[in-house]
């Protein structure tokens, strides 16, 4: 996947000017190979998602995001009561995944878009000493395992970790427990419900592993676009008196926005789809579950339908992205052609 | 406005591109700085408008006796027009010439009503009335180049910089434009600079002449004054072609392509004439160039009217004498261009 994002708008732009010099016979060798391999690993994986999610019909498919309730008046077994207790159970910890990856992609995304306009900004409107360090320094979350980067985490925030002291004992509320106690306390109506104590194995963690995995997309796909198009409208707006404010919303951001979704798109992709560094700062503790980690516990119950079933939304959020993806990727690459 | 450049220099690392620069422009003159690339003509221009800053205590900008070298980009009342134009490419070319009256502090900032106004009569102004809804990539080169100009106006610059402002144009459209901005100076009579690599762009249309080498001014005077008395031999070589003729030891006569005449007989009038064979006929519309070949091979430049070229009816090959009409004499012959 990496690979395929280092790549990023300006590859598009280059496929364009691709000319064939390999005989029909080649080309066709060529394009089959790709076919083959893409449909081996990539088109019939999918598929299966999907029809393992309905092995169990329709029903079985809703069911593990709605379970079933007992008819009131019914009269049921204590086993019958406690598959239906089971399952309630299960629901409710797939939905809390759902509700936790939303969340971290919610937090992630805001602060991965202001990291990247300034990264991109410095590293392409400015020359200094070390430039050529900080673009490699961005890179590399692509370059090191996801696995390593969640240890890395461990071993600083842990129990035994650097910052283990402090960070052990750092009180926070969640910020999305906030809501409605009404004026009877004070003049503020609006309170936290849920403190939590330490950064690992709290959906902190998570919110900082995500953030060290996903940081470049915005930037990388920034980056090109920038440097394309120079300095020169920023400064012709300074020169007409516009502040750097205003010079950035009216003349720099709507110049990039394209790139800068496709780079929103790729981010908000893999924050949804990250297992390595996630698995490793949650402890593995069912309230710490994002959606992949909800489904390798699924799959690991036994419970192959549900597993495949929750993979399957992911699945479709990947085609959705591939589809917003191609589309954006399309505007941006007609961006830098505009600014040659 | 008056201009004071005052002991300016710039360095990049360890080059230095400009060394200790004065200059002083009139209010509401039109001077061009003309020099090679690497002269740093632009980087002075971008000094003046506070794109960049000159070494540190190295000297001054001064605007009509205001120092304003620490006086911000936007704030300097300049107007600055850029050789890429720089337009902004999603906004239509009424919004761009609106930009700089809508980023107005709001206590200065006219009214809708007075920005329509002042759009359309800039719009009238560079004889694109009908092209307010258009974008930039709608436009051609000489459109975009009077839309950058348009937009530096709309904020009644003090002075108007202009970067290279025909570069990118093709000579038709340069000539018309030419023409355009020095009937649209003397209307407006705004002090103007604009930076140039092309001799005869400079000449033609700028009061005065900064003709810049290595860093520094050459030659700062009226168009005619640098052209017929060059202060060194750069300023010669750099303002056309030209032919050396060895003279006394370490100083030669520099003769000007139309300077030298062609005679068909020996005694032509001219007692100094050489003789020479035609090499090479260019027919260049009016003027007809000439290659002779001279004693040792020295190879001789002539440009002769095409009147004066059907009278001697010269065909290659020919051996014909020829003279200097008008030389300058002993620039050192070691400067080189």
């Amino acid at each position: 996947m990496a690979g395929a994002i280092t790549a990023a708008v300006p590859h598009v732009a280059e496929t364009k000017r691709a000319v064939s010099t390999e005989s029909p016979a080649a080309r066709r060798i060529l394009i089959s190979i790709t076919v083959l391999f893409l449909t081996i690993f990539v088109v019939i994986p999918l598929i299966n998602v999907f029809n393992q999610a309905f092995s169990k019909g329709y029903e079985a498919y809703l069911s593990v995001f709605f379970p079933q309730r007992p008819d009131p008046d019914a009269v049921l077994t204590f086993s019958q009561k406690r598959r239906l207790a089971e399952a309630a159970a299960q629901a409710a910890r797939t939905w809390r995944s759902i509700g936790l990856t939303a969340a971290v992609a919610s937090i992630v995304l805001p602060l991965n878009i202001l990291f990247g306009l300034a990264a991109a900004w410095a590293t392409t409107k400015f020359n200094f000493r070390g430039r050529a360090l900080l673009t490699s320094l961005i890179d590399l979350p692509f370059s090191v395992s996801p696995v390593v980067a969640g240890l890395v985490f461990v071993l600083l925030l842990g129990r035994n970790g650097i910052w283990g002291p402090w960070a052990t004992k750092l009180e926070w509320p969640d910020p999305f427990s906030l809501h409605w106690v009404g004026f009877a306390d004070g003049f503020w109506p609006l309170a936290f419900g849920q403190t939590h104590v330490g950064i690992i194995f709290t959906p902190l963690a998570i919110v900082l592993a995500t953030i060290f995995v996903t940081f470049p997309f915005v930037a990388r796909s920034l980056t090109p676009l920038m440097e394309s198009q120079g300095t020169d409208e920023e400064l012709a707006a300074l020169s007409l008196g516009a502040s750097g404010w205003r010079t950035f919303f009216k003349i720099t951001l709507p110049n990039v926005k394209w790139a800068l979704l496709y780079g929103v798109i790729l981010c908000m992709a893999r924050s949804f789809g990250e297992f390595g560094a996630v698995s490793v700062v949650s402890g593995h503790i069912d309230v710490n579950d994002t959606m992949p980690l909800r489904i390798e516990k699924l799959w690991n119950e036994y419970n192959n339908q549900a597993a495949f079933s929750v993979a399957s939304l992911l699945a479709f959020v990947a085609v959705i992205t591939l589809v917003a993806k191609s589309i954006v990727e399309w505007k941006a690459a007609r961006d830098i052609e505009r600014s040659d | 406005m008056t201009i004071e450049v005052r002991n300016i220099s710039k360095s990049y690392g360890p080059t230095k591109v400009l060394r200790n620069i004065d200059l002083t422009i009139e209010s509401g003159e039109l001077v061009s700085l003309l020099g090679p690339s690497g002269s740093g003509k632009t980087t002075l221009l971008r000094i003046i408008a506070g794109i960049e800053q000159a070494d540190p205590g190295s000297g001054a900008v001064v605007f009509d006796g205001e120092d304003v070298s620490g006086v911000d980009l936007g704030r300097r009342g300049i107007g600055f027009v850029f050789q890429s134009y720089a337009l902004f490419k999603h906004l239509t070319v009424f919004e761009n010439i609106a930009f700089g009256l809508r980023a107005k502090r709001r206590r200065e900032r006219p009214n809708e009503a007075q920005i329509q106004e002042k759009v359309k009569s800039l719009l009238e102004l560079i004889q694109l009335g009908s092209f307010a809804q258009r974008y930039p990539s709608q436009l051609s080169g000489g459109q975009r180049q009077r839309v950058a100009l348009a937009r530096a106006l709309a904020v009644e610059p003090r002075v108007l910089l202009l970067d290279e402002p025909f570069g990118a144009l093709d000579a038709t459209v340069r000539r018309e434009l030419r023409s355009w901005l020095r009937h649209l100076h003397d209307t407006i009579h705004v002090t103007t600079i604009f930076v140039t690599h092309d001799q005869e762009e400079a000449l033609e249309v700028s009061d005065r002449v900064a003709v810049m080498g290595h860093g520094q001014i050459e030659q700062f005077d009226s168009p005619q004054e640098v052209y017929e008395n060059p202060a060194n031999a750069f300023v010669f070589k750099f303002l056309g072609n030209y032919n050396v003729f060895h003279g006394r030891a370490g100083a030669g006569s520099f003769v000007r392509p139309h300077d030298i005449a062609i005679f068909r007989e020996a005694d032509g009038g001219q007692p100094d004439a050489r003789a020479g064979v035609v090499s090479h006929i260019g027919f260049g519309g009016p003027v007809v160039k000439i290659e002779l070949e001279g004693a040792d091979n020295h190879r001789v430049d002539v440009e002769l009217t095409a009147q004066a070229y059907h009278e001697l009816k010269l065909e290659r090959g020919e051996k014909v004498w020829f003279a200097a009409r008008r030389a300058h004499v002993d620039f050192p012959l070691d400067y080189s261009i």
